[in-house]
């Protein structure tokens, strides 16, 4: 397939030998960006998104895994198998000719194959080299092992997220660590390039998983030095807005709701900051005269009657829809908007008219819709030129066109088992 | 050292978390930040945490943590002359990064297309809730109402809880997530620059940065017509938090070796070798029966002695810390992740430090949060050689 590259990042390439989400997540930006992104994948070692679902249809065929395709769109899969010395030195050839090589292995995996940075360096002096381990390359506890969805208590989200009534620790609904490693490690991959580029000089990053989430909790690390205690659970409210949470809304129709639904489950956020934000909400209410009331006129009397406001607006929202109720708070100032389900994401007017959507075609699983590129940039436009990958698409393109492999070569190292 | 963005100028506006964490980012590499603040300071300034719980604007936690590493200035935007001051400063700058409402900028006459003209090698990053254009780009929206579009609200809650709202995570991380875009997409206009000769402006969406990042719970619907909620059980297990003598660890057994592991750290109950618990689907078909089963043998360790001896063993459990529980961590303090400052009005902490280490080119704390206006006179009049009287007419 003849690539269109395009992007700030055009000309750049990356040897991606990350996996499952965290690494992936950064070399997904640096492929929205215009970067090529080659994942070298191996059939010993298959990429957990392709095993987890769903698949399309629910046919379990690791090419056909949603997981994986959302998050390695527009990348390049090779498939070496890296444990084998005819491997490593083969992926070696392939960092001589890359700019960055990204990898998230536990510590001392990828130093057993033979391609720690010290190694890599030999083959490209100025290569930049990130790893994204879940507790960093150094430390007491560097040689422990961390998957994605326990990153979220192990920073602290757990004690400070969570209904103000339950007293336990919480999830995140997501492994909120993995996206956030994966963010800030391209971040920092571009610092280096920077670099690079005014220098000459290439390095080597070493990102712990676990300190990059704590870096979103930087606040509530200074609570507890200032007051000897940790902030507590706030549910859905917060210190400087009050109304602010989800209320409850007006049951859906039955039928109108897809399978797995329920019908109860309707609800809008709504924040209010200022006091104009509340007089604006009471009119939509058709409640003015409360803007004006003693136990509501300001933040401090609205936060010491809490509870009894949200008893009060959501008297109103349990009558309302959620998508019309968030329109007129909307039209009227009120920051307002309903959570938004997979399938309502799916089919978001907005997102839309944005061009978000990506909708190419993939040889497994066809046109599926896809969430796009979070940002518009204005001289250099960012698109996703392909869908993901199937497991070694890119073999041909990349030991014979890239790499120069002959014929023969290919095929020895093909009857060896160390490429598919 | 000087760090490796020590060659650029970064221009900060707008309000509590999303800029001002981008151009932390790129501050704390180095780059020479002016943050602009309107005369009544950010936002972040009224969000605490206090010392004692007394609201102080200098002492608010999220504002000392967001904005170290940068020069503070005031400028009250809504002047004229405040605003040509503004482009003044952007026609020295190498980026200019806001979360100012999209009508804001323009109204101010602080848009691209006048940005532009006065600095066309300017890189301007605008960070919205909706993004600059669209049918919903006019809405507001605080972090709650970001998650809620973005679909990670809904998503967020109990499995088996229908009748709890969706929940919010702790702080703006909607805000975060935003910033770091921000800071990751002024980069790569920066590295574009290199090559076209100009800048460009860059609309980061909070909604779509929230959306992009929703694990596999997103493609439910197009792969398989279904839709995921915050209450649904989960497929594999045990990924539960379960309460030891004095806390709380997250186990978690995702292949079959971690489950073996752990069965034997527990020293082989019997009930373990039950068929109903022979796989992990297995286990979660069954849960309500292994659930009281595992609670039992948890409750007889600490959370430290099971998090070390299943960590030894490797399978990944996790501690649920506190904050104290981190700032005690002998791991972190190993790595020097927490650094002291001082400022004069706040006081000293440990600050949470680097997300990352890089190897030619450290990260640094060089300077506390300003106080407010602090640089006023340093960058209005140093840079743009103001006079103090005309400092004074658009800082107030």
């Amino acid at each position: 397939m003849q690539e269109v590259r395009k992007g700030p990042l055009a000309g750049i390439r990356v040897c991606d030998f990350s996996w499952v989400w965290a690494g992936p997540y950064c070399t997904l930006q640096l492929a929205h960006l215009g970067a090529e992104v080659i994942r070298i994948e191996s059939t010993k070692r298959i990429c957990v998104t392709r095993l987890l679902p769903p698949w399309a249809e629910d046919r379990r065929d690791p090419n056909a895994a949603g997981y994986f395709n959302q998050y390695n769109q527009g990348k390049r899969s090779i498939l070496i198998d890296l444990s084998r010395p005819e491997g490593a030195q083969l992926a070696k050839r392939l960092v001589a000719v890359s700019d960055v090589v990204v990898e998230n292995f536990a510590k001392g995996v990828i130093e057993r194959w033979g391609l720690g940075y010290e190694e890599l360096k030999k083959v490209k002096p100025d290569i930049i080299m990130i790893s994204m381990s879940g507790y960093g390359q150094s430390g007491p506890q560097s040689h422990y092992i961390s998957y994605g969805p326990a990153q979220v208590p192990m920073a602290g989200f757990s004690t400070l997220t969570g209904y103000r009534h339950w007293d336990r620790p919480m999830h995140l609904g997501l492994s909120y660590g993995d996206p956030n490693a994966g963010l800030h490690a391209a971040f920092a991959i571009l610092v280096a390039l920077w670099h690079r580029h005014h220098t000459g000089e290439g390095q080597y990053i070493d990102m712990s998983q676990w300190e990059s989430t704590i870096a979103l909790l930087g606040d509530a690390i200074l609570a507890q030095q200032m007051n000897g205690r940790q902030p507590p659970r706030l549910g859905n409210r917060d210190p400087m807005m009050a109304p602010h949470g989800f209320f409850r809304c007006r049951p859906a129709e039955p039928g109108t709701l897809p399978e797995g639904m329920l019908l109860e489950d309707r609800w809008i956020s709504i924040a209010c900051r200022t006091d104009e934000e509340w007089a604006a909400l009471c009119q939509v209410m058709g409640r003015p005269e409360l803007a004006q009331d003693p136990r509501f006129a300001t933040l401090e009397a609205r936060k010491a009657n809490e509870d009894e406001l949200e008893r009060i607006v959501e008297e109103w929202t349990i009558q309302q829809d959620p998508f019309e109720a968030t329109k007129k708070l909307q039209e009227a100032g009120v920051a307002a908007f309903p959570p938004l389900c997979n399938k309502e994401l799916a089919e978001d007017p907005h997102l839309a008219a944005r061009g978000y959507y990506v909708e190419k075609e993939h040889p497994v699983v066809g046109v599926r819709r896809h969430l796009g590129i979070p940002w518009r940039m204005s001289e250099t436009p960012c698109e996703v030129w392909r869908a993901a990958p199937v497991m070694g698409q890119d073999n041909e393109y990349v030991f014979r066109t890239l790499l120069g492999l002959s014929q023969e070569e290919v095929n020895r190292l093909r009857e060896m088992r160390v490429i598919a | 050292m000087a760090g490796p963005l020590s060659n650029l100028r970064v221009i900060e506006c707008g309000n509590l978390v999303s800029a001002a964490y981008a151009a932390k980012l790129m501050a704390d590499m180095g780059a020479e930040v002016i943050k602009v603040e309107e005369p009544t300071g950010d936002l972040s300034r009224l969000w605490g945490p206090f010392p004692g719980d007394e609201p102080h604007p200098e002492k608010s936690g999220l504002y000392l943590y967001l904005n170290c590493n940068k020069k503070g200035i005031t400028l009250d935007l809504l002047k004229p002359k405040a605003q040509e001051v503004l482009r003044r400063l952007a026609a020295q700058a190498d980026v200019l990064i806001h979360n100012y409402h999209p009508r804001q900028m323009a109204q101010r006459g602080l848009d691209y297309a006048v940005l532009s003209q006065v600095n066309p090698r300017l890189v301007m990053v605008s960070i919205s809730p909706f993004g600059q254009n669209g049918p919903h780009s006019g809405y507001k929206g605080y972090d709650i109402n970001v998650m809620a579009a973005g679909g990670w609200a809904w998503i967020n809650g109990w499995p088996g809880h229908p009748n709890e709202p969706p929940l919010k995570a702790y702080g703006y991380q909607t805000e975060y997530q935003a910033g770091v875009t921000a800071a990751l997409t002024a980069m790569a206009a920066l590295w574009a620059r290199l090559r076209i000769g100009k800048g460009q402006h860059v609309d980061v969406s909070g909604q779509e940065v929230v959306a992009s990042m929703l694990e596999m719970t997103y493609t439910y619907w197009p792969y398989m017509g279904m839709v995921a909620v915050r209450w649904g059980e989960r497929p594999i297990h045990p990924v539960d938090f379960f309460e030891c003598r004095d806390g709380w660890i997250f186990v978690l057994c995702v292949e079959e070796h971690q489950w073996q592991n752990f069965v034997e750290l527990l020293g082989n109950p019997e009930w373990a070798r039950w068929d109903v618990f022979a796989n992990r689907l297995l286990r979660a078909q069954n849960y309500d029966v292994l659930r009281p089963l595992l609670a039992e043998e948890v409750r007889k360790w600490t959370v430290e002695e099971l998090y070390r001896a299943a960590s030894e063993r490797r399978i990944p459990f996790a501690p649920a810390s506190t904050m104290g529980d981190l700032l005690r961590s002998e791991h972190l303090r190993a790595r020097g992740f927490f650094v002291t400052i001082s400022h004069p009005v706040a006081g000293t902490y440990e600050y949470a430090g680097a997300p990352y280490k890089f190897s030619a080119t450290p990260w640094e704390l060089r300077s506390p949060a300003p106080t407010l206006g602090q640089h006023n006179r340093e960058v209005l009049g140093g840079y743009l050689g103001l006079s103090d009287e005309e400092i004074d007419s658009v800082t107030k």
